[in-house]
């Protein structure tokens, strides 16, 4: 199987990448759309009572507004952490496609990778300590500790060592003559 | 490092241009370049037998060991 070109795996993962990455910018538009939208009508709740004739439902999510628009906010920050990983790891395939996988910039690349993976982790502990505070009768998130969420931390950052070994050895590559 | 390349000056004794040198023995100009100004970390044994073939010299003539203050025994 090629490595580089039409119809390697490579070309297959740089698909895969840029439909996520469109999917992750649309993804994120609509939440924030959303968010917005249902910090107004918690606000003003005429906008939908005056509209709509739903029951009293539409009072309890009224209510819950400011809820919903945080765990909407929170849901937009998780997915711009994964943005920020897709973003990264396609400028990472950019450089592998030129011909040029151990780029020095790839292993600052990685370090992100690697830094938002934990950072969304650790947000996601705090947001469901915080859904637990404020609604304690609902279960939206599992809170509990993951060694499965933290094994591709560790596997990045070890990724990332040794693309900066692969950058050292390039860089002394190009100084032999 | 403490190997200095001696290239300018077997050019200079051999009245040969770094654009001659290049040509002869297949290096680029820019790679020659980083060779003379002492930034190389490694040098092929080929490009070593091209270099001593064209300038009709030796490996010791074309580098030199002088080691700075505190380099003697230290590894770079």
């Amino acid at each position: 199987m090629r490595a580089l070109g039409p119809g390697s795996v490579s070309s297959f993962l740089k698909i895969i990448l840029d439909v996520i990455y469109v999917g992750l910018w649309v993804w994120v538009s609509l939440l924030a759309i959303f968010t917005v939208a249902v910090l107004l009508l918690s606000f003003n709740p005429e906008l939908i009572t005056s509209k709509l004739h739903i029951g009293s439902s539409v009072d309890e999510l009224i209510s819950k507004g400011p809820l919903f628009a945080g765990a909407l906010g929170a849901w937009a920050l998780l997915s711009g952490g994964w943005m920020v990983i897709v973003e990264r790891l396609r400028r990472v395939f950019s450089t592998l496609t030129a011909g040029d996988p151990f780029h020095p910039d790839n292993v600052r690349r990685l370090r992100v990778v690697g830094l938002v993976l934990a950072a969304l982790e650790i947000g996601h502990y705090i947001f469901a300590a915080l859904a637990k505070w404020l609604a304690p009768d609902t279960k939206i998130v599992d809170g509990s500790f993951s060694l499965s969420a933290w094994f591709p931390v560790l596997v990045v950052f070890v990724l990332a060592e040794v693309f900066r070994e692969g950058a050292r050895l390039r860089r002394e590559a190009e100084l032999t003559i | 490092m403490a190997i200095r390349v001696q290239l300018d000056r077997i050019l200079l004794e051999r009245r040969m241009s770094l654009t001659e040198l290049s040509d002869r023995v297949g290096v680029t100009i820019a790679n020659l370049s980083i060779l003379k100004t002492g930034k190389a970390r490694a040098v092929r044994f080929t490009t070593l037998d091209a270099l001593c073939r064209e300038l009709n010299c030796q490996p010791g003539d074309l580098m030199t060991y002088e080691p700075g203050p505190g380099e003697a025994h230290e590894e770079d």
